[in-house]
């Protein structure tokens, strides 16, 4: 935890400073009309970093005196969530090739059947009915256009 | 009364019951909770008026202000983070056999949280209205940091954490086009970047990925009461909340001070529930299922979600990250929160007063009526709830500007949230940050344009140097006590 805590600093930190640097090409002074573009992205960037660097001093203080203490994610943890996160992410990523609804209809039948153990039929149901309403719903009624990918137009018949 | 009837119009009355309804769902599933509940929904109700979008998205709020109870009464898992502190009484209760008495005492402390929040709302919005008009962008920018100082430091939460948050959230809300002078910023040359991050799907991904992921890490076991209410329910908790009436009246009242401060309902939660604790006089009650421990923190969320209403129409300034997307949804319709609300769009201001007075009377009945309805809901095993609520995300976060990047910054705002919230950097004024970055931005460069560059603008009186000093000393407070502790132990054992 201790450790996970400095490098996430150091990682704002670096945000900081990347900040900084875009503002410093802005310019963070006072311009023609006023304070320029980078003025308070300046300050902001200032801000993280001198914060960060603090947050940082603190954590190794106490890192020397009082060793790593608790693990970030508790032991078991880090299975489901990433169990999670990664189906989501391949959800994402087949979005752009056959739009939103087929994908997540293939999402949840992978995600309530393979992880969830929920009983095939029921699954395959859910999977289908979720989706198929929330494109009624969307895309036929709200007229709200949801992402249809390379493919997807082509897929949904109607 | 205008506002009473532009409420009660049939179109306006349904669509506060259906956000009630949307609204308390939301509340009941972990995961989903007001800010993102509301966040998902604003891109449908760019369709409506922008009074019935504001009932809609604020029903939303009530909703899962009375939902969120639900959850922590009967299962024991906070649905909502300002349902928190109800699991320390409301769950001891249910588990001792009363699972009705608990629901119908948070429910009803709920309304009687926002029938306080929804007085002090209607009264003094007008008079703070009218004195804000006298503001120009140095004031502005003086209430901004007042509120963000308030913020910092409510909460426990390490300050210098949450000014970092703070920070970042201004640096997000940069990315993208200047407005001032039309130069691209912080684009380091990407294209996506140019379009900056819309706080929308920020707060879907801290938020509702962020909690979903915690969620999973603590392996959920929904395993709860039967809710079934009973008349016998409803007298009981009558008797009682008549009976604790001064633990009812403080919880709504410290509620309503801290929704205007603000710091919204989760700080006020805990707040209230620790007043009432130490000022009771059986505190071996408390832990065990003691009404007041229900009525107190209850009464508060409800009194902080109203009354942020207050700053929001008033100042533009949101009193909780709920109420912050509500006003991000608002400027999307072109309507800019602050004082001129009351000026321009007198139907609009006082329809939602209106609206706020009725949606939480239909809502006390809609929960009362339907509460095991809505606690089934959790009956739903979460295998197969968790993906569906990922696909809602995704939805929403995709509609609010229709580009496909967004779904991806969605997921990555999910896994800074669950790092966030592991290690303590509060999300609440992150989001805060992002929402009012540019106005903040500017007034602070119009003020500065005024002083020809003097910061000492910021300290002008009238109205300017009262709220600066308000903030300096709300930000320094806890320091300057724990330095006294530091350095004169002693005067707090002997003298």
């Amino acid at each position: 935890m201790r450790k996970a805590d400095i490098y996430v600093a150091l990682g704002l930190m670096v945000v900081g400073l990347l900040v900084i640097g875009d503002a410093v090409r802005l310019g963070f002074g006072w311009g023609m009309s006023g304070p320029e573009a980078g003025f308070f992205p300046f300050y902001m960037g200032l801000g993280v970093v001198i914060c960060t660097f603090f947050i940082v001093l603190r954590a190794i203080r106490i890192y020397r005196k009082e060793g790593p203490g608790k693990p970030l994610i508790k032991a078991g943890g880090l299975t489901p969530i990433l169990w999670v996160l990664l189906p989501a992410a391949g959800m994402v990523l087949l979005t752009e090739l056959i739009g939103l609804h087929l994908s997540t209809v293939l999402y949840l039948i992978f995600y309530m059947g393979v992880i969830g153990k929920t009983p095939w039929p029921k699954t395959v149901v859910i999977s289908i009915l979720v989706p198929l309403v929330i494109y009624i719903l969307f895309d036929k009624i709200f007229l709200i256009p949801l992402p249809e990918g390379i493919w997807g137009k082509g897929l949904i018949p109607f | 009364m205008t506002g009473l009837s532009v409420s009660l119009q049939p179109y306006n009355l349904m669509i506060a019951v259906l956000g009630m309804i949307l609204g308390v769902i939301v509340g009941v599933l972990p995961g989903l909770g007001g800010a993102n509940g509301c966040a998902i929904l604003i891109p449908i109700t760019f369709m409506m008026s922008p009074t019935s979008a504001i009932i809609l998205l604020a029903c939303i709020y009530w909703g899962a202000l009375y939902g969120g109870g639900i959850c922590s009464i009967l299962f024991n898992i906070p649905g909502e983070p300002w349902a928190v502190a109800v699991t320390f009484d409301g769950y001891p209760m249910a588990k001792a056999g009363r699972p009705g008495k608990a629901l119908t005492l948070s429910f009803l402390s709920h309304a009687v949280g926002a029938l306080v929040g929804v007085f002090i709302l209607t009264f003094f919005a007008p008079i703070i209205a009218e004195f804000a008009l006298k503001f120009g962008p140095p004031e502005t920018a003086a209430v901004m940091i007042l509120t963000f100082s308030a913020m910092t430091r409510l909460g426990g939460k390490s300050a210098i954490k949450s000014l970092v948050a703070i920070f970042l959230g201004f640096i997000l809300a940069g990315v993208g086009m200047d407005i001032v002078s039309g130069k691209l910023r912080m684009t380091f040359g990407s294209i996506p970047l140019m379009g900056g991050f819309h706080f929308i799907v920020a707060v879907i991904g801290l938020f509702g990925i962020g909690e979903i992921f915690l969620t999973v890490e603590e392996g959920l076991k929904m395993e709860g009461y039967k809710a079934t209410l009973t008349l016998k329910d409803i007298k009981e908790s009558l008797r009682e909340l008549v009976y604790h009436k001064r633990v009812l009246m403080l919880g709504a009242l410290i509620g309503c001070w801290l929704g205007i401060q603000p710091g919204g309902a989760t700080p006020g939660s805990f707040m209230a529930y620790g007043f009432a604790k130490s000022s009771a006089r059986d505190k071996a009650d408390y832990g065990k299922g003691a009404s007041s421990g229900i009525i107190a923190p209850e009464a508060a969320a409800h009194g902080a979600g109203t009354s942020a209403t207050l700053p929001m129409i008033t100042l533009g300034i949101p009193g909780s990250p709920t109420m912050a997307v509500i006003m991000g949804g608002l400027m999307i319709m072109g309507l800019t929160p602050g004082p001129m609300l009351f000026k321009d769009n007198v139907e609009f201001v006082w329809g939602l007063i209106g609206s706020i007075w009725v949606a939480n009377f239909l809502g006390l009945f809609i929960c009362l009526l339907f509460a095991p309805l809505f606690a089934a809901i959790l009956r739903i095993r979460f295998g197969i709830l968790l993906p569906c609520i990922i696909y809602v995300c995704a939805i929403g976060a995709f509609a609010v500007n229709n580009r496909m990047i967004d779904i991806y910054y969605m997921l990555i705002f999910g896994v800074v949230g669950l790092l966030f919230k592991k290690l303590d950097y509060p999300i609440a004024p992150m989001v805060l940050a992002l929402v009012l970055g540019n106005m903040a931005e500017s007034a602070v460069r119009q003020a500065l344009i005024m002083g020809r560059g003097n910061p000492l603008i910021f300290f002008r009186p009238p109205i300017a140097l009262p709220l600066m000093l308000l903030a300096l000393f709300l930000f320094f407070l806890p320091t300057m006590s724990k330095w006294k502790q530091k350095f004169f132990p002693k005067k707090g054992t002997t003298g």
